[in-house]
């Protein structure tokens, strides 16, 4: 079972990101590329570390991190 | 294939028709390869965005990431990819989704929120997999109750003995649902007459655990302990703890193996 036939790797995660205008900081979090000091949060209001990204979910594109619990309200919205 | 023939008008590129309905996953492998495009492994046609050239990414993002977006949804990691493949496929459903009802308005939202994951542990060990990543997040999480609530959710404690306390709660008079709350919480977190067989810990560690806890129980009159372990490594080493009480004239203990020696459940009963 395949979710999409299109992912990404790890090492890609950088070029995806500047792709949507989105680049880390120097503490490796996800920042937007024309602002570097602001920190892109996820849909609960949490920051985004370049290690616990799991990519982008539709809905103004909605940056996700790669947990249990975020994935589970992924897959929730799948399933229906 | 939509997504092949954008890919073909971006890079002009010579890939086999085969490839059609295959995977394609975005990599930045520069020390390994020249090619933008590759099929690296096989079914696996891989897209080397590091080489690809500014105009090249641009039409990347607007003729084939942009396109799977809006079609799929997502856009995800490989492994979040999988990892999501995984959660969805043990997503509480039947019993565990009447087990979420029922526990919806009577636990902390914490609590709550964790059992949830917990029934998706616990579904995806029943198949095999591999669980450990996805309990480390709940650990991670809820460090202080984490790891135990997923081991007395894989042992049934929620589908029988915090319902009964419930029920047995709910008769007294002046019930309050805070005081359940309070005593779930404190029983996940001290596992006053439980323990859980881990690797993690050493023989003497757990043999101590046990001992500690009887002592306990036995000055605050409760009868029993439970002692359970999953893989033959645990099976053996709840043997060992249990041979330690043979001489006991005390306690009584009633164990439990499965035929292929790799659960262990064992009630340790004061005479």
């Amino acid at each position: 079972m395949e979710l999409s036939n299109v992912s990404f790797s790890d090492d890609a995660k950088e070029d995806i990101l500047v792709l949507y205008g989105k680049t880390i900081d120097s503490e490796g979090f996800i920042v937007e590329l024309e602002n570097n000091n602001q920190r892109v949060l996820t849909k609960n209001g949490e920051e985004i570390h370049i290690d616990e990204w799991a990519g982008i979910v539709k809905g103004s594109e909605e940056f996700i991190k790669s947990d249990t619990f975020s994935l589970m309200q992924l897959a929730r919205k799948l399933v229906k | 294939m939509k997504l092949l023939d954008n890919l073909k008008k971006i890079f002009d590129a010579k890939f086999s028709d085969v490839l059609n309905g295959t995977r394609i996953s975005l990599f930045d492998f520069s020390r390994n390869t020249t090619n933008v495009v590759e099929e690296k492994n096989r079914g696996i046609l891989s897209i080397d965005v590091s080489k690809a050239s500014s105009k090249e990414k641009q039409l990347i993002k607007e003729l084939f990431l942009d396109v799977n977006f809006q079609e799929k949804g997502f856009l995800l990691t490989d492994k979040s990819s999988e990892k999501t493949i995984q959660i969805k496929e043990n997503l509480p459903k039947g019993d565990d989704k009447k087990l979420l009802q029922f526990y919806k308005d009577k636990l902390s939202p914490e609590i709550y929120d964790a059992l949830d994951a917990s029934l998706v542990i616990r579904n995806s060990f029943k198949k095999g997999d591999d669980i450990l990543e996805l309990k480390l997040d709940v650990i991670r999480k809820y460090p202080t109750f984490g790891n135990n609530l997923c081991n007395l959710s894989s042992q049934g404690y929620f589908e029988d003995h915090f319902k009964q306390m419930y029920d047995e709660m709910f008769e007294e008079d002046g019930f309050d649902i805070r005081l359940y709350q309070e005593k779930v919480e404190w029983i996940i977190k001290s596992l006053p007459y439980t323990v859980f067989i881990t690797k993690y810990k050493k023989l003497d560690e757990l043999s101590g655990e046990v001992k500690f806890k009887l002592e306990k129980l036995r000055l605050y009159g409760m009868n029993k302990l439970l002692l359970h372990g999953l893989g033959k490594e645990n099976v053996d080493t709840g043997l060992k703890i249990i041979a330690e009480y043979k001489d006991d004239k005390t306690i009584d203990i009633e164990k439990d193996i499965n035929s292929s020696k790799t659960i262990i459940n064992a009630t340790f009963k004061f005479v």
